[in-house]
């Protein structure tokens, strides 16, 4: 190997520059030893901007509710669900060729996704009504129709089902309660109520909800020579899906309040002090709801509220913050303070380009939840929201 | 060697400068960290004895007068170091790289320049400590650690006037730059409160200039002096400018024996008047600074006398005080005692320096650290 006059230089410059260095680790004392202090942790409340927290509701359309309700005798309101299916075809396709066919049974598929659980002996009653039905239909016309003589079939559901699907197999004279109307152009309508033990109710998926709509699946039997294919099925979604609902009566003035068939939002504003937004790390965010009233809602499927920041506060249009999001579980019947962690959500605030300190509050899914909680604004004397902020400020350690 | 080869070396050595370092230790969370010196393998061998006379050390500017030929050097080291305290007791091992040195002669005439990169102080250092906060009227256990990375390094740039074969006189000029990544961490017992933790960089910029002379009286003993003056340090916590600290003066004075062909002994003495940055250090924050004394003593045993430099036979040992305390008023030292030996290769145009240092440290009550450093270096002579 030989050296040149320069290389030794660079081949030094290089090995200083790769050379590592190992993690080290030296127990000791502080404060004695510290160059400096740790991190300050401080706890404060902050209430709630008094007067700029507001309930907006109207946040979704009629057919995009994220689940369907009914009920039966629940405090949280009565429901009726309703399903709207097109005409059945006539014929099957057989091997490219239209045959018709006979009729062995119907099943209405109902996509459960949650119930009581303490709740025994639920049962899922269809009824036949007018395809005409719709979101303008009252809550007591749709009632009215759901009596004895327009019962379809039902069918108890399994106690230990908590979610997926139920079928309503209908099958021999009871086949005759769906027959085509000429007058209907040979749609069907099928309204849905329940009843059980107990007061209670049930949240099936609906046109919007990942679990998909009500399903009317015909099973059917061809003339053809393949054995193999005479048992055919026409399955059919509804093309229209929604519930009706007997609010309970509004919450009085001053109360904010979630839930309901067209969505609602919660808006709270706060204001950050300068110290904190400029220098603090958030430790911990807990956001303070005290409930005016015991929480309306299903037993044992409790609301599920969302929390979010805004890009921009504009009211009831500020658009939400999707990136980061804190969720917190609405027991039905609770009375004590509710509390959300958002940490995520508020470190958002914080720094130079911090987003404005509002948060906006929902129940997921917006349309499709029994929940329905009132709790006292900064109207009120007790109870105001708040947010109890746990966080650090800098020391800048390592003095000398 | 060429203005262009050593234009290029200062590159490549500022490159790596901030990252030079030397061993770490409890002693070095105070002030600017815990001292280094900046010795070559075969110096420390010896204790630091020979340090004001070894060419491939940059302590003294003289001490590269008598070089022929270009020379570059390499060096590491592995500390593995037990320390106490009165929170308990600990170990831990670090690799560090404390010094780059280059030096050669300018042909046809009777300079020698010298570029090097080594320690001048060390601040890796992780302390943790325990705490309870009472926190929305709980007790909430906290586990704090506070750490740096870094330290200042010593870029020196040295031109040696080779007077005669008794007498050699330098110059340095010293650039002192660095930096410590500080990094605080607090962790809870409870989950539902996030870690926080704050970072920062503190960086540090100054110079000094050092002289220094290497004169042989006789055959047997050879003297050495060193003078050097640091300027102010200016510290900056990121971009912010945090304060000025006075570095010391330092005076150094060493004498060696050559007694027969196979055997030398070394000794030498340093004071520093770090009390001068005492003020500045507590108006920053800290606990201060007190003037310090090293003494360094070694001896050198030749194998052969016709490679003197193949597995010779080293020994030292040395004491200093920390300038550095950890409780005001209440003193640091250091007493060490090291073994080295080299090795050449290819007609001696390589080699390899080991020594094996025992290090043992002492601050205020109930704080001391033992640690054994193995520095291995690596040197070309092309």
């Amino acid at each position: 190997m030989r050296f040149g006059s320069r290389y030794p230089f660079v081949l030094f410059g290089v090995l200083s520059g790769a050379a590592c260095q190992e993690k080290l680790a030296t127990p000791t004392d502080c404060p004695d030893l510290c160059p400096g202090n740790s991190l300050i942790i401080l706890d404060t409340v902050l209430i709630a901007r008094a007067g700029l927290d507001s309930t907006f509701t109207g946040y979704i359309d009629a057919g995009s509710v994220g689940a369907l309700l009914i009920s039966s005798g629940l405090d949280a309101g009565e429901a009726r669900a309703f399903a709207l299916f097109p005409k059945r075809s006539d014929s099957v396709s057989v091997d490219l060729v239209s045959k018709a066919y006979t009729i062995d049974s119907v099943a209405f598929v109902l996509n459960l996704i949650a119930r009581d659980t303490a709740a025994h002996h639920l049962r899922f009653i269809l009824h036949r009504i007018a395809p005409t039905t719709d979101t303008a239909t009252s809550f007591a016309d749709l009632d009215a129709t759901l009596t004895p003589a327009t019962v379809i079939d039902s069918t108890v559901v399994a106690d230990t089902l908590k979610s997926g699907a139920v079928r309503v197999l209908v099958q021999g004279d009871a086949l005759q309660r769906i027959l085509p109307i000429d007058a209907d152009s040979g749609r069907l309508g099928v309204g849905v109520r329940v009843n059980a033990d107990v007061p209670t109710g049930a949240r099936i998926g609906s046109r919007a909800s990942l679990e998909g709509g009500p399903q009317y699946i015909t099973y059917v039997h061809v003339d053809v020579v393949d054995t193999t294919k005479r048992k055919q099925q026409i399955t059919i979604s509804a093309d229209t899906a929604n519930y009706l609902m007997q609010d309970p009566p509004p919450p009085p003035p001053g109360r904010l309040f979630l839930g309901g068939r067209s969505g609602s939002r919660m808006i709270l504003r706060f204001s950050l002090p300068k110290l904190i937004k400029d220098s603090a790390a958030v430790v911990r965010a807990t956001l303070e709801l005290t409930p005016a009233v015991p929480i309306k809602g299903l037993p044992n499927d409790p609301g599920a509220l969302q929390v979010r920041g805004v890009l921009l506060d504009l009211g009831a249009k500020s658009t939400p913050l999707s990136v980061v999001a804190a969720t917190a579980a609405l027991p039905t019947g609770a009375t004590s303070v509710q509390t959300a962690d958002l940490r995520d959500v508020v470190t958002l605030w914080f720094g130079p380009n911090g987003t404005t300190p509002t948060l906006l509050l929902g129940l997921s899914p917006e349309g499709g939840t029994f929940s329905r909680p009132e709790f006292f604004s900064t109207a009120s004397s007790t109870g105001a929201p708040r947010l109890r902020l746990t966080y650090a400020l800098p020391t800048h350690p390592g003095q000398p | 060697m060429t203005l262009r080869s050593l234009f290029l070396g200062l590159v490549v050595l500022s490159a790596g400068a901030e990252k030079a370092g030397a061993q770490s230790s409890q002693f070095g969370a105070r002030g600017l960290g815990f001292p280094l010196r900046p010795l070559s393998v075969r110096a420390t061998g010896t204790g630091g004895g020979f340090g004001l006379f070894d060419p491939e050390s940059a302590l003294n500017p003289a001490s590269i007068g008598l070089v022929t030929r270009l020379s570059t050097s390499f060096q590491s080291v592995q500390n593995w170091r037990h320390s106490e305290s009165p929170a308990g007791s600990g170990s831990a091992r670090d690799n560090r790289y404390p010094g780059i040195f280059i030096t050669g002669p300018i042909g046809g005439t009777r300079l020698i320049l010298a570029l090097s990169a080594s320690g001048y102080t060390d601040r890796n250092f992780q302390l943790a400590s325990q705490d309870t906060l009472i926190l929305r009227g709980q007790p909430v256990a906290v586990l704090d650690t506070l750490s740096s990375q870094g330290g200042i390094s010593d870029l020196r740039l040295a031109v040696a006037w080779r007077q005669s074969r008794s007498v050699q006189v330098g110059l340095g000029i010293h650039m002192l730059t660095g930096s410590n990544r500080i990094a605080s961490h607090r962790v809870f017992s409870d989950t539902a409160f996030s870690g926080v933790s704050e970072g920062s960089t503190i960086s540090y910029l100054g110079f000094g200039i050092s002289g220094g002379v290497m004169a042989r009286i006789g055959r047997v003993v050879t003297l050495a002096g060193m003078l050097r003056a640091d300027d102010r340090m200016h510290v900056q916590r990121d971009t912010t400018a945090i304060g000025t600290t006075k570095l010391p003066v330092t005076a150094s004075g060493g004498v060696s024996f050559q007694l027969g062909e196979r055997l030398r002994v070394a000794g030498s003495a340093t004071y520093r008047n770090w009390s001068i940055a005492d003020a500045d250090l507590v108006k920053q924050g800290g606990i201060g600074s007190t003037n310090t004394t090293e003494f360094n003593a070694g001896l050198e045993l030749v194998t052969s006398k016709r490679r003197p430099q193949q597995r010779p036979l080293r020994l030292g040992a040395f004491h200093a005080r920390l300038p550095f305390s950890l409780r005001r008023g209440e003193d640091a030292d250091e007493t060490g005692v090291s073994v080295g030996t080299s090795f050449r290769f290819v007609a001696d145009r390589a080699g390899l320096d080991l020594a094996l240092s025992r290090v043992w440290r002492k601050g205020a009550p109930g704080f001391k650290e033992t640690a054994m450093l193995l520095t291995a270096g690596v040197s070309i002579r092309p």
